[in-house]
């Protein structure tokens, strides 16, 4: 036993192992994956492994940075314009982008791209307020909306551009052998293993960099973290637990990337004691953000209280913030008639976010509100999610996009969906409904403003903090900077010199 | 004997019905809906239920059923897996090669081991090697499989570097997985061999030969083993299931694309006809290794061959 | 009447003699055996941490998170270091044992009882109840048992209760072929036809006769099964299927510091060492008593 222990100490020891250093002509990547992936078809594809497949494969209309700062950059569509009273999107096609197999890219394959996208159980909701969309001509393509809709512009972004004959040929192919007209394309797969693809070398921004992408799947984080040092992978996103010891080898260089997912507690504001303010305000109180975040993100994420990320469209430092005052939560309690030691009940959790519980579990412990940890399956969790059979949960959502995206957690349609405080208010409903409309930026701002203030008023839920994407990576290879929620594209990527 | 094999196969309908019912039960009692599950926490009800439509699976539990044996008898199909909405078969066909390899490694390496260190101490009784062989056996069936998993690749991926850390695509990369698989499990038949070679050696026969003056080597290998064996060839047969169990931990390590992360996944996804399609697939092959193992035990005892010929009773 | 209570009576008399000498015999036995009784100190030791946790360490302590304690090594303070949490990992691993050996006692005789109770009836009545048994036993062994599990843990939830029905209805299969072929043999023998044809009522044939003289396998395999028991449960929390936090389970303490492989290599080797010095213990225990229990290997 004596022995084994030294083993693995001296294993652990010794991992600052130089790796194989590149050749400068290196010219392909292998890049880990945490899951395979389900599907490559360019519309139904539920996870972001998919999607960071797919990115790589298709292109869009326009690129839009996800933090709402930049205009958004020409890709497919070399200019565009929206119609005054916001109703019409007119998008101004490239005449020299073809497909992988070489027939052009027509208006008529973004008509089709973007009504079977619309069309899609998986991924239509994103652009749901499209009305239609017709090709006025070979490259010329107008998005119609029933109703203004001022962040249409970064939905519209997100369909990718297919063939319209290619899926007419073979839908079979069309999923498993699939063709874009991005920077690389696809060669082969092999289920549950690896996905390969090779450089575009006519893409219409110029051929990229890296000739060959290797795609492997590696579920397990410490496996993943012995691959990325021992060389065989090259670009990978790691668990944080791992970071320290990536981190300790030169050959590695490790990427922080913001993301506005927040991990968050609901609180079943249809059930007592939840629907006192003052009790969802002591909770919020309760829970030292600055321990979880060590405890649960190995420091990976950033301690923020409010449900808008900090470099989200419509946050600002005057909306308020909760810290650590668990004196202060006693009050509230007090003030809202909880004798404590007071039982609260269970607290719901899915699998992966057990470490979010145990925490929690603990700090509201010490004002004197008990709760015992239920954890279930990810599939039973979710349907007690949507059934509102709960208290009090802990776990943590993506709403990217622009911030109007938010409505989903706090407006009366999202109850059973993602607004899972179950809160109904007229007002906050009201707000939304303007955000939605406005087209003057700083207005927008301002009605963002009202929204979070009021959501912090009123403790509607108690959010923990942002986690961060880390990713993990060859020092030779030159990465462009990541930005929020740290979607990549490969074609950017080289190798040093 | 063809009467009596063609008779088990036969046999298997009924055992294969039961459970593919037993597993569709017990996924259906799972709470969730593959729609759910797949569109995550944001969907809407509407492109929940669309979705649950277009896999049929709002329709009651004992349809559902029916349709899916139906699919298999009429059609010859597995099945379209929820989530990657493609064959099966094809997701199966895939990963099986992978999983079988590892099966066949780990039973072949384990196999080695416990039962030429099973002979030795048999034959050492009592000796220090007996117990130091018997000990160490073990210690490693009493090591947590994911546990030896990850020192093997501490070791030899990443201190080393002698043998990749994840994948399938050469022998290489059977080695680790191979290992953690075998040598946890070789304890067993470590353990059978030992007591049934000290069992023959007691025998009459084996002490009548002894009588006659044949060398003790000769006993050994002639008579004993021929005769220990048996019961440890009947226990290969289910052994091909622990290795499977096995097989599951170390793919999980090692990242290997098999059946046995290929169910799991499939569980916690609810993929209802991944889940029974691969099911059944291995309890076909289970059910074939199992036969194959009968009747090739008639074959080493003639005393049983016998026993299928007068249209015994087939198994104790 | 009176006289025949008197033999009875001293029939039982002698068979608590012959107990008691047997019971000598067998303890002779195992002790020539020294793997086996190393097995039995170590079993004696870990019962005895599971016996006295509370007074060797308060069982607040394993779950008191001291957020400035976070993953540090083994000291004075806490011997065996602290996890990510700052729960002292001594305390986890000391208390953990109960939680650990409840599961693997816990599966192992719950799949004993039902392994009797099936396998017996079904040995000892044959046909219809036979083969009915068998039918469903080999519709259960067809599906690997960790698959089994599995899919009870995703259908139930995860909690003990149910990791324990999940462990136990995957080895079920197991010990009703076992017992079913002990019975089958014991039941052939004399002195259970001379019980019949005194008229003595089934189950007492069954509970009185053959299954204590089908006992000897039957413990070795229970025995040996709790180190399995104990292993399954690990390999379900490294699938990520456990119990729930924050109890401390082994298996759980083991597939949590994975995660913390480089960073903290301790947390990975002291729960590691007890669940394999345990598992180990029962396996040696169980391999002394097959000898020490099989009539056979008198010599």
């Amino acid at each position: 036993m004596k022995k084994r222990f030294a083993l693995l100490a001296a294993a652990c020891l010794c991992m600052a192992v130089s790796m194989t250093s590149f050749a400068a002509d290196k010219t392909d990547i292998v890049v880990a994956m945490d899951a395979d992936v389900d599907t490559l078809h360019p519309t139904d594809f539920s996870t972001t492994v998919e999607l960071g497949v797919l990115n790589q494969i298709y292109d869009t209309l326009l690129y839009y940075s996800p933090d709402g700062t930049k205009d958004p950059e020409p890709r497919i569509a070399e200019s565009y314009e929206i119609s005054d009273d916001g109703l019409d999107y007119t998008f101004h096609l490239r005449d020299d982008v073809t497909f992988h197999d070489g027939t052009p890219v027509t208006a008529d394959d973004v008509v089709f791209s973007i009504e079977l996208y619309k069309a899609s159980e998986y991924q239509g909701s994103q652009i749901s307020m499209l009305s239609s969309v017709e090709a006025t001509d070979e490259h010329t393509v107008v998005c119609h909306l029933d109703a203004p809709y001022s962040p249409f512009l970064q939905g519209i972004c997100s369909p990718m551009i297919a063939s319209k004959a290619y899926y007419e040929s073979s839908e079979d192919d069309f999923v498993n052998n699939p063709i874009g007209s991005g920077p690389y394309k696809f060669v082969s797969r092999a289920k549950g293993s690896n996905i390969k693809l090779e450089a575009n070398e006519d893409y219409y921004r110029g051929a990229p960099e890296i000739k060959e992408v290797t795609f492997e799947v590696i579920p397990d984080s410490s496996t993943k973290a012995i691959a990325l040092q021992t060389g065989e992978v090259n670009f990978a996103e790691i668990d944080s637990a791992t970071k320290p010891q990536l981190e300790a080898n030169p050959a590695i260089t490790i990427a922080e990337v913001p993301t506005s997912s927040f991990s968050y507690i609901a609180m079943n504001t249809e059930k007592e004691p939840f629907d006192d303010a003052r009790v969802r305000q002591a909770i919020n109180y309760a829970i030292d953000r600055d321990n979880l975040v060590a405890v649960c993100y190995d420091g990976e994420a950033e301690v923020n209280s409010n449900i808008c990320a900090k470099e989200r469209f419509g946050y600002s430092d005057d909306q308020f913030q909760y810290t650590y005052d668990p004196e202060k939560a006693k009050e509230l309690l007090a003030e809202a008639g909880i004798e404590t030691p007071y039982d609260l009940g269970e607290i719901l959790v899915a699998e992966k976010y057990s470490n979010l519980a145990t925490v929690i579990q603990n700090d509201l412990k010490a004002v004197g509100l008990d709760v015992t940890i239920s954890v279930k399956e990810f599939n039973s969790y979710i349907s007690d999610l949507q059934n509102g059979s709960y208290g009090i949960t802990a776990l943590n959502m993506t709403l990217e996009g622009d911030t109007q995206t938010l409505e989903m957690a706090f407006t009366s349609d999202y109850i059973g969906i993602a607004n899972n405080a179950r809160y109904s208010d007229e007002e906050m409903d009201k707000l939304f409904g303007q955000a939605r409309t406005e087209t003057d930026n700083d207005k927008r701002a301002e009605v963002f403003n009202e929204i979070f203030t009021k959501a912090q008023d009123e403790a509607i839920y108690a959010v923990m903090c942002n986690p961060m994407t880390l990713y993990a990576y060859n020092s030779d290879l030159t990465c462009p900077e990541f930005v929020l929620e740290g979607n990549y594209y490969l074609y950017d990527f080289s190798w040093a010199e | 004997m063809t009467k009596y094999v063609i008779k088990r196969i036969l046999y298997m309908i009924p055992v294969l019905l039961g459970v593919a019912f037993l597993v569709f039960t017990i996924l259906s009692l799972t709470p969730g809906d593959p729609g759910s599950i797949i569109l995550g926490i944001t969907a809407k009800p509407e492109d929940i239920a669309a979705l649950n439509a277009e896999f049929g699976y709002d329709k009651p539990f004992l349809i559902r059923f029916f349709n899916y044996i139906g699919d298999i008898i009429f059609h010859f199909s597995l099945g379209t897996s929820y989530q990657s909405r493609g064959p099966v078969m094809a997701d199966i066909m895939s990963r099986f090669p992978n999983t079988l390899m590892l099966a066949i490694l780990s039973m072949a390496v384990s196999s080695i081991i416990g039962i030429s260190l099973g002979i030795f101490s048999a034959v050492r009784q009592y000796s220090v090697m007996d117990h130091v062989c018997v000990v160490v056996a073990m210690i490693f069936a009493s090591i947590p499989g994911f546990w030896f998993g990850l020192m093997l690749l501490l070791l030899f991926a990443l201190k080393l570097g002698w043998l990749p850390s994840f994948g399938a695509s050469s022998l290489k990369h059977f080695i680790l997985p191979t290992l953690t698989v075998s040598l946890t499990s070789a304890a067993g038949l470590l353990r059978l061999t030992r007591s049934a070679m000290l069992e023959t050696i007691r025998q009459e026969y084996i002490r009548t030969a002894k009588a006659k003056g044949a060398s003790e080597k000769r006993i050994i290998w002639k008579h004993a083993l021929r005769n220990a064996l048996l019961p440890v060839v009947t226990t290969l047969g289910g052994g091909f299931g622990a290795s499977l169990g096995g097989a599951i931990i170390a793919e999980t390590v090692f990242a290997m694309p098999g059946m046995g992360t290929l169910i799991t996944t499939a569980i916690r996804q609810k993929d209802i006809p991944m889940v029974m399609g691969a099911t059944l697939f291995l309890a076909v092959l289970f059910s074939f290794v199992i036969l194959l193992v009968d009747v090739l035990y008639a074959f080493i005892d003639p005393r049983i061959k016998a026993k299928y010929q007068n249209g015994g009773k087939s198994r104790g | 009447m009176a006289e025949t209570t008197q033999t009875l009576r001293s029939a039982g008399a002698a068979r608590g003699r012959k107990k008691n000498s047997q019971a000598k015999e067998i303890w002779r036995r195992y002790r020539k055996n020294k793997a086996a009784v190393l097995g039995l100190v170590i079993l004696i030791f870990i019962l005895g941490i599971a016996l006295f946790a509370d007074l060797i360490v308060p069982y607040s302590k394993c779950i008191e998170q001291v957020g400035a304690d976070r993953l540090q090594g083994p000291s004075l303070a806490h011997f065996f270091g602290t996890d990510e949490y700052g729960r002292d990992l001594f305390a986890r691993v000391v208390h953990g044992s109960r939680f650990s050996l409840f599961i693997g006692v816990a599966t192992s005789l719950m799949a004993l009882v039902f392994g009797a109770i099936l396998g017996a009836s079904a040995g000892y009545f044959g046909g219809v109840v036979d083969n009915v048994i068998c039918r469903i036993i080999d519709v259960f062994a067809c599906v690997p048992p960790i698959l089994l599990s599995l899919a009870v843990v995703a259908a139930l939830g995860t909690n003990l209760r149910n990791l324990i029905i999940a462990i136990t209805v995957s080895c079920i299969p197991g010990n009703v072929r076992l017992i079913r072929s002990l019975v089958l043999t014991v039941a052939e023998q004399d002195y259970v036809e001379a019980a019949r044809s005194y008229g003595t009522s089934t189950p007492r044939i069954l509970f009185r006769y053959v299954l204590p003289n089908a006992m000897g396998p039957i413990i070795v395999n229970t025995t040996m099964s709790i180190s399995d028991m104990i292993l399954s449960a690990a390999g379900l929390s490294f699938i990520g299927m456990g119990i729930q936090p924050p109890s401390p389970e082994w298996g759980a303490l083991l597939s949590n510091a994975q995660t913390y492989l480089f960073t903290a290599p301790y947390m990975l080797v002291f729960p590691g060492i007890f669940i394999i010095l345990s598992s180990l213990a029962f396996n040696l225990v169980g391999d002394g008593l097959t000898d020490a229990l099989d009539p056979k290997l008198k010599d």
